[in-house]
């Protein structure tokens, strides 16, 4: 039996101290093992961010829950790279990536947008379990469970093969996903966003259309995933259905819990913390007793843990006030 | 016509799955207003905890069988008196990560074991793998064993609702804690035996599904066809989760007969999309039912 004990009685920590720590410690990764690897982490940093941001905008704005991020990133994914291998250049197959995933978005939460709520896990969650039986179905498209393998991002002369390249695409894209959601969170449709999060029926009674302004979270944050993904199949060069199963939705959840939903700022710092928790959880195997530390489902136990010890520090997120 | 049948059994033995895992589910949503993403990890472990009783320390079924899901029930306890109780009146999404969290840990503890994650298990039955022959229709005693099993805890889980005080005072709590509260219910207990009940009964489905499947790491994974079992019974209905349950194991059968090979994993979520959109309140309002 587990013992009763109280981590909320831990103080939260100053916001400050905890940005000047993570960046200390991203320095810190680069020092160690090299500019290369740094700036790899990086371009996964700020793809992350991109599909944090969509989860921000969901959970964190309009205060609205989605079990199927992981799939509208699978979405984008495949997209871009089936395009890719066809030779479309970037600068229309990313648009229809995002495009497709906003779709995906719209359709996901098309069930729940009258009851919300719970509703919206339940339906986006069908809906990512759809896509991702899809995917391993049909594999005359998808390659099916074996994968599939995606070139290198290419527009004309200029390639995406080496590390620096790589982040600088993902950060710039970063850039402007970060403008666009600033221009749209000081727009009507932001307002009404914060409107329905704080109550509803107000919102309602205000004038604001709230099915139409919650399928609107769910498609600028689809169309965020789709971003997300399509870069990601790029970075990662090698597609399977199984990276974008119901694991990945959660993480993009505890990306933006950790981060903290209701800023922007909470998916990049979010996207930071959930690329450095594999390597932080590698560093502890390093630590148990060899017997115990080799052992299968370590990986799953200590992430679980994590969740658990976030969840119960911060039951209502960490930087949520 | 025989081979229909035959489907048909294996369909609502599956749905009484399905229902019982979606029955755990309402009925800690509903007492508690939490969202357990842990069910299908709790069925795992009940099944692992009953086959370790009975393989690995060579007690017999009938003694490792209550053992092991009094130990579940424990477990359900301790873990809502712990943790769980933490994410009340919280947003859903802390229960959602609260939930889905320990179910990662229970699952990775468990795949730690290397005597657990290195091959399957079959868990021995009392009554044999000879099918039941009625004329020349042949019926696998699994599936006829897990049908009578969820009949019986049907039957029992009615009984507990209507007939004792902690089943009414649950039910009270239900419907609305603070009225409950007012008139002497003490909350608190209720929400600890819900998690119990929730988990003792999700470990149950595990059992059942033992002999149909094998005992392994992802069996766990049925419990997804739990939220659509859920959704279709209208969230908060008991009757209606089991139903809905069965109702989807049968259509999933028969899906299986008649579309292409593989589709037939993905027709309960699409039902579950299909319902929301025409019948946001489950089939059961649609049917003017009684709540249980």
């Amino acid at each position: 039996m587990m013992p009763a004990f109280d981590l909320r009685a831990l103080p939260a920590p100053p916001r400050r101290l905890v940005s000047a720590g993570l960046l200390l410690a991203a320095a810190a990764v680069a020092a160690s093992m090299g500019l290369d690897y740094a700036l790899g982490q990086l371009a996964f940093v700020a793809t992350f961010a991109i599909a944090g941001l969509g989860v921000v905008l969901i959970v964190g704005q309009a205060g609205q829950i989605s079990l199927g991020q992981g799939a509208l990133l699978a979405l984008g994914a495949y997209t871009q790279a089936l395009l890719a291998r066809l030779g479309v250049p970037p600068l229309l197959s990313l648009p229809l990536a995002v495009l497709l995933a906003a779709g995906g978005g719209w359709l996901a939460s098309l069930p729940a947008r009258r009851l919300g709520g719970l509703y919206f896990a339940m339906s986006t969650l069908a809906f990512a379990l759809i896509v991702e039986e899809l995917l391993v179905r049909w594999s005359g498209l998808t390659g099916g469970a074996a994968g599939l393998p995606v070139p290198t991002l290419a527009l004309g002369g200029l390639a995406a093969d080496s590390a620096g390249a790589e982040a600088l695409v993902s950060v710039a894209a970063l850039a402007l996903a970060w403008f666009a959601c600033r221009r749209l969170l000081d727009s009507r449709t932001g307002r009404a966003w914060r409107a329905i999060r704080a109550d509803e029926g107000a919102a309602a009674a205000s004038g604001i259309d709230c099915a139409r302004s919650k399928a609107a979270a769910f498609v600028a944050g689809g169309a965020l995933s789709g971003l997300a993904g399509a870069l990601y199949a790029h970075w990662i060069g090698f597609l399977s259905p199984e990276q974008f199963g119901l694991m990945l939705s959660f993480e993009l959840l505890m990306l933006a819990f950790i981060g903290g939903a209701r800023h922007l700022a909470g998916a990049l710092w979010g996207a930071l913390v959930i690329v450095a928790i594999p390597q932080l959880i590698a560093l502890l195997r390093d630590l148990l007793p060899a017997g115990l530390g080799t052992a299968a489902g370590l990986e799953l136990l200590l992430f679980g843990a994590v969740l658990v010890a976030v969840v119960l520090w911060r039951p209502q997120g960490i930087a949520g006030k | 016509m025989l081979g229909f049948l035959q489907v048909l059994t294996s369909g609502i033995a599956i749905g009484c799955i399905y229902g019982l895992v979606a029955l755990s589910f309402v009925l800690i949503y509903k007492a508690t207003e939490t969202v357990s993403f842990m069910q299908g990890d709790l069925l795992m472990l009940g099944a692992f905890a009953v086959l370790a009783l009975n393989a690995g320390a060579g007690l017999p079924l009938a003694l490792a069988v209550p053992l092991g899901l009094a130990g579940m029930f424990a477990l359900g306890a301790g873990l809502e008196r712990s943790v769980l109780r933490r994410a009340l009146g919280q947003p859903h999404l802390t229960a959602v990560l609260l939930t889905f969290g320990l179910g990662l840990m229970l699952r990775g503890a468990l795949t730690t074991v290397p005597a657990a994650s290195h091959s399957m298990y079959r868990l021995a039955l009392p009554f044999g793998d000879e099918p039941l022959r009625i004329g020349s229709l042949a019926l696998a005693p699994a599936h006829l064993a897990v049908i009578g099993a969820t009949l019986a805890v049907a039957a029992l889980l009615t009984l507990f609702f209507r007939h004792t005080r902690a089943g009414l005072a649950l039910r009270a709590c239900s419907e609305n804690a603070r009225a409950a509260a007012l008139m002497g219910v003490p909350v608190g207990a209720m929400h600890t035996l819900a998690w119990a009940l929730g988990a003792g009964l999700a470990a149950f489905a595990g059992l059942l599904l033992a002999p149909v499947t094998f005992v392994h790491l992802n069996m766990g994974l049925i419990a997804l066809k739990a939220f659509p079992a859920a959704v279709l019974g209208g969230m908060t209905s008991l009757p209606g989760a089991l139903l809905a349950g069965i109702f989807l194991g049968v259509v999933e059968a028969l899906a299986g007969l008649v579309l292409p090979e593989g589709t037939k994993d993905v027709v309960p979520y699409v039902l579950l999309m299909a319902a929301l959109l025409l019948f946001p309140g489950g089939f059961g309002a649609a049917l003017g039912r009684g709540r249980g």
